[in-house]
């Protein structure tokens, strides 16, 4: 990136993408779904929290006249962090879709618009349009996930019973940045199924199916053993039972499970980790979400460079 | 009547040997069967670690010289084991559902079939009914193979042979798994029938998949303040049950709100139904079936009444002259 004239069609290509899906609804109405989670997020975690620390003011009431001994509130054992407990959730569901979405879009709307064998008249390789689409795949994901992180940053600021210190502030900083890297996985992936499917259906329904398999089908067999556990943040770090099909599991399969390492990042950095949950998986969590968000990078943009630029709209 | 009904047969019969053809619906449909094998085997497992603990604290209280008579052997319901499996028709279903639904629509307006059979002598109620009745076969034909393979699995994995009340129970949430997927055959129907771009229908019914299966459940279940602490609020603080419903009383209009939109979302109330039938949920574990079916069939009406919601609105509303191709 050296050359300033060399990256000229690299640029223009990324502005031009960037403008493209800026423009499409179902991006737009994906990104402000998963905005308008991110506010609900922090209003669930103030409100369930409010809602524990009554109860335990009318249950000290009646401890009280029972004679009980008084245990220690469970509000004030919980960080301000794991407020944002339910954005664990909300990008593993609604942030991973509108990324698979990105992510094609970023394809299928110069494939629809039959721009293809435009591209190939110009000077340009086909690895100077994939680093431009994955260039714009991340800018994409930033801005979603910046826009996320300027929510919640005011929701702190606007609720002074959750005051953070400077450690609070960075792990939160650090779990947007996590979950950015999270959110490539997914847009990667429907930026390399946008380039390789024959059909746009295809293309995009194949991401959403290894959405699924990595959301409910795999933590089945690594961690919690119902599947529809993995939408409560807290329940979705239950430890599997003590067997050991689940120890091999876990070990072998974990680091392939990337719901379960992005929960588990979650869970270390926003504070909500459950004190039974067993890290049994051969390599960190991190590391999982890096070496995938790399290697489906890779591939996308390989799939992006070989593809057929002869060709302009989808066969179906 | 025969002239009525002929077209709508035809048109159904062509509709399912198309859908038999579509690779990605018998994918989805191995990938559900696939989900839920492996829910079967997770949960064998769990059972086996569970039966192992019970007969090691046995052997440890004989061991201390407590009389093995006093100790109660643990109850054990063949059905319960089923949870898995029916939280994956709660969200695979739905989405296969979908998935024959965009296809009844797109196949037509992709080929641009739609239109040639609009200028056929046939009315529009006959077309959407035969699609409709294509989608119900091809639902039931996937659930009634996933069924009889869960069932076959629990026999297998329990050693307990089912029943006729179990396999009674079996097909009563089979039925609700039906009118729940119809639903979603519907959403994805509508969306693709009257969207202006067919992908973008599709994207429409999956954010409404995403906000009904996912999203509203999951905000009922967080506001419930028992799954805001590990193990529980009420087991970390030592609180009997009488005095938890007592104690909660205080919260009723908060517990309305959070029941509320639980509610909204069809699943909840498909796993609401399953979940007492199949004596999953604890309170109905060998409670008799009719009571039970009393007590839940408000769930089976909101099934229903979605379902007809959905199918009025598709019958309804008149074919858009400019929605007949793919774009």
């Amino acid at each position: 990136m050296g050359n300033t004239a060399a990256n000229a069609p690299i640029r223009l290509l990324i502005s031009q993408s960037l403008a493209t899906i800026a423009r499409e609804r179902t991006v737009a109405l994906l990104a402000l779904l998963f905005l308008v989670l991110v506010v609900v997020a922090a209003y669930l975690g103030w409100s369930a929290t409010s809602t524990v620390n009554a109860i335990y003011l009318r249950s000290v009431d009646y401890m009280t006249a029972q004679g009980q001994t008084i245990p220690s509130n469970p509000v004030l054992d919980t960080s301000p962090l794991a407020l944002l407990r339910n954005m664990a959730t909300y990008v593993s569901l609604i942030g991973a879709l509108a990324a698979i979405v990105v992510g094609h879009q970023l394809i299928a709307s110069d494939r629809k618009a039959g721009t293809m064998p435009l591209l190939a008249t110009r000077p340009m390789r086909g690895i100077d349009l994939g680093i431009a689409k994955a260039v714009a795949l991340v800018i994409a994901i930033a801005a979603l996930v910046t826009f996320a992180a300027v929510i919640n940053t005011a929701t702190f600021l606007a609720l002074p019973e959750f005051r953070l210190d400077g450690a609070g502030w960075s792990k939160l900083a650090v779990f947007y940045g996590m979950s950015g890297l999270y959110l490539l996985v997914f847009g990667f992936l429907g930026m390399w199924f946008g380039a390789a499917a024959k059909s746009e259906t295809v293309g995009l329904l194949i991401p959403v199916t290894v959405w699924l398999t990595l959301t409910f089908v795999l933590p089945q067999i690594t961690s919690n053993i119902n599947p529809v556990a993995a939408l409560n943040p807290v329940s979705a770090l239950a430890d599997a039972p003590a067997s050991a099909f689940f120890q091999v599991t876990g070990w072998a399969l974990g680091p392939f499970s990337l719901a379960e390492a992005y929960r588990v990042i979650s869970a270390q950095l926003l504070d909500f980790m459950p004190p039974t949950y067993v890290d049994r998986v051969a390599i960190p969590a991190a590391a999982s979400l890096l070496i995938a968000a790399a290697g489906v990078g890779a591939i996308a943009t390989r799939a992006v460079a070989r593809m057929d630029m002869t060709k302009g709209d989808y066969d179906a | 009547m025969r002239n009525l009904i002929q077209p709508v047969l035809t048109i159904a019969g062509k509709d399912i040997r198309d859908a038999l053809k579509d690779r990605f619906i018998i994918l989805m449909t191995a990938f559900l069967l696939l989900a839920s094998l492996v829910a079967l085997a997770v949960a064998a497992i769990a059972l086996k670690v569970d039966v192992a603990t019970y007969a090691e604290a046995k052997a440890g209280l004989i061991a201390l010289g407590k009389d093995a008579s006093t100790i109660p052997d643990p109850a054990f319901y063949p059905l319960k084991l089923l949870r898995g499996f029916v939280e994956h028709v709660e969200i695979i279903g739905a989405i296969i559902g979908i998935l024959i639904g965009y296809r009844a629509a797109a196949s037509e307006r992709g080929r641009q079939t739609l239109a040639l059979i609009v200028t056929r002598p046939i009315s529009q109620w006959q077309f959407l009914a035969g699609k409709v009745l294509a989608g119900t076969a091809i639902i039931s034909s996937g659930l009634i193979l996933a069924f009889v393979i869960a069932g076959i699995a629990v026999i297998a994995i329990s050693g307990i042979v089912l029943n006729p009340e179990d396999i009674g129970r079996l097909a009563i949430v089979m039925s609700a798994a039906g009118l729940y997927a119809l639903a979603f055959f519907l959403l994805g129907f509508v969306t693709a029938l009257w969207a202006k771009k067919l992908p973008n229908a599709l994207l429409l019914a999956f954010t409404v998949w995403l906000s009904f299966v996912l999203i509203a459940p999951q905000i009922g279940d967080t506001l419930d303040p028992d799954n805001q602490v590990a193990g529980g609020v009420f087991k970390q603080l030592q609180i009997a049950k009488p005095q938890q419903v007592e104690i909660l009383q205080s919260f009723s209009t908060y517990e309305t709100i959070r029941n509320g939109i639980e509610v909204a979302s069809p699943t909840k109330h498909f796993e609401r139904l399953s979940f007492a039938v199949l004596g999953i949920k604890d309170t109905y574990a060998g409670q008799p079936l009719m009571p039970i079916l009393a007590e839940k069939a408000s769930d089976l009406v909101w099934l229903l009444a979605i379902a007809l919601a959905l199918g009025l609105l598709l019958f309804a509303r008149r074919l858009d002259p400019n929605r007949l191709s793919k774009e």
